[in-house]
């Protein structure tokens, strides 16, 4: 096969087509960099949900009698409603484990963090003051709802701590801007696309002569074929270059300089990085070669 | 080399079938001459020997392939067997008169070596010999259409199919290209031509097939244009 005529078209191609190409390289790059942002977007969610899911536990506080927000507690839980209140713990199939906490253990906890007022001759403060509590991890944080219904309309529990009602609309809102990635990505893959088939046709049509006498003298079809192809490996090649460096930008300026300081959770990183990159690679190599594989198959068909 | 056995060939959306039961049998070494009114089924013809298209029924034999069961993939090769010259020369205008000749081995996978040694021989044997660098449009009709036989002709085609080569040219030049044809015949190619050149024909004095309306009404050895010779 002579490879310098195929490397001369494909030069030559790329030459011809020049605005086309950059209008396909530029789609790849913004329709990748987006599916690479909903892809680090998804790995970010997963990422909270374990440090998070892992982390949060429920606490069902019992009444103490002293300073109640439930109107229903009347004085301080006693050892019934206690052994009610375990037992319905015990028999949830979420429940992996359940910490009691005494209210002195509570008032030294709070102690610890060396608070105005608790400390010191005459505190505001007292161990009387604090709740008595069972610390709920759960098999699956996904079913704290289960849990809580089950267990906070029983006599003694004065209110019930979720840190997954503070945590929902934030993984919710993670969601959401993964879901809008994905959906500007896939409405850029048409455009993409469309594209790439506009290009391959243009192509074929400025080459019609060419083609048409490589088919009568007997060029395989492979050979007249491997121009387009070559010319859309290196379009989609410059597409997902652009993309790796706007994704590489994201999580440099982004995650890196900005986001990472902030402890709220582990952020994602080069790892995820690399392994959101490779999909994006592939997808971005489809995305071009197989429309210009059936396309070509149609315009040159011997 | 080339035969067809009841041979139709029906396009779509046309109540009248393009060939209707067509059977002829061309030898190795023959000059054929298919004549025949614009729509008598010459070019339909040609396009089954190419197989550019496929019988609607009926067999078609080309280099010893029946060219209905031949796959997808084997058709390069068939082509390569068989050479083709047109009447508007489809030269490629950004490509110098060497280049141009020197294509059709560079995509059928030929060694430079090889199309360095071939191009001049069979620019030579064209009668183009030190023109090689000029670009077509420098070159008159006839000179053009050398260029395209000269194309057809250096994978040393087994047959060589022309249609209308004459068609755009003066008589002088007319009678240059049957002179280059007829040379290249005598060599053992296979040559069936497609044309209106009544003159030319008489001339020849080769096989004449004569199609109307897809029906083959005349196959003479040593024929003329009409039916009178």
């Amino acid at each position: 096969m002579q490879l310098r005529y195929v490397f001369t078209e494909l030069r030559q191609g790329l030459r011809r087509n020049l605005s086309m190409h950059v209008a396909v390289a530029l789609t790849l790059l913004v329709s990748l960099t987006l599916a690479g942002v909903g892809l680090l977007l998804r790995e970010q969610a997963q990422l909270t949900e374990e440090v998070w899911g892992d982390e949060l536990q429920i606490t069902f506080y019992m009444c103490n009698g002293a300073n109640d927000r439930n109107p229903q507690c009347a004085g301080a839980v006693d050892d019934s409603q206690k052994e009610v209140i375990t037992n319905a713990l015990e028999d949830n199939r979420y429940v992996d484990k359940i910490e009691p906490e005494s209210q002195e253990q509570a008032y030294k906890r709070l102690q610890a963090l060396d608070v105005e007022g608790v400390s010191g001759p005459d505190p505001v403060v007292k161990a009387g003051d604090m709740w008595e509590s069972y610390w709920v991890t759960m098999t699956d944080p996904h079913h704290s709802a289960e849990i809580i219904e089950a267990v906070a309309g029983l006599d003694g529990i004065d209110h019930v701590g979720d840190v997954h009602e503070v945590t929902g609309p934030i993984l919710a809102a993670v969601d959401g801007l993964q879901s809008a990635a994905l959906v500007g990505a896939i409405v850029l893959i048409v455009a993409a696309l469309l594209l790439v088939a506009n290009t391959i046709r243009l192509a074929a049509f400025a080459r019609r002569r060419e083609i048409g006498i490589m088919r009568l003298v007997g060029a395989s079809t492979l050979y007249i074929a491997l121009p387009f192809l070559l010319e859309s490996l290196v379009v989609a090649l410059v597409g997902i270059g652009l993309s790796g460096v706007a994704l590489a930008a994201v999580m440099h300026f982004g995650v890196e300089q900005r986001l990472s300081s902030t402890a709220v959770t582990q952020w994602v990183g080069w790892e995820e990085f690399f392994s959101s990159f490779a999909i994006v690679a592939l997808l971005g190599i489809l995305l071009t070669l197989v429309p210009t594989l059936l396309l070509t198959r149609k315009y040159i068909k011997v | 080399m080339i035969r067809f056995e009841k041979v139709s060939k029906a396009y779509p959306g046309q109540a009248r079938p393009a060939l209707n039961s067509l059977s002829i049998d061309i030898q190795k070494g023959e000059f054929v001459f298919l004549v025949g009114q614009s729509g008598s089924g010459k070019s339909t013809a040609l396009k089954l020997m190419l197989r550019e298209q496929r019988p609607s029924s009926g067999r078609v034999y080309v280099a010893g392939k029946e060219i209905n069961r031949l796959a997808g993939w084997k058709v390069p090769r068939l082509r390569r067997q068989v050479g083709t010259i047109f009447q508007d020369f489809r030269l490629l205008t950004n490509k110098t008169v060497a280049e141009n000749v020197a294509f059709a081995m560079q995509v059928t996978g030929h060694s430079n070596r090889e199309i360095r040694e071939r191009v001049p021989e069979t620019l030579e044997l064209v009668g183009l010999d030190g023109k090689g660098d000029r670009m077509p449009d420098e070159l008159s009709g006839g000179e053009q259409q050398r260029v395209a036989v000269a194309r057809a002709f250096i994978n040393r085609p087994m047959i060589l199919i022309a249609d209308e080569p004459t068609g755009n040219l003066d008589p002088g030049n007319t009678v240059g290209i049957m002179r280059l044809l007829d040379r290249i015949n005598r060599s053992g190619t296979t040559i069936v031509m497609a044309t209106h050149d009544v003159q030319m024909v008489d001339q020849m004095r080769k096989r004449v097939i004569e199609l109307e309306h897809g029906h083959l009404v005349r196959d003479q050895v040593q024929g003329g244009y009409g039916a009178q010779f």
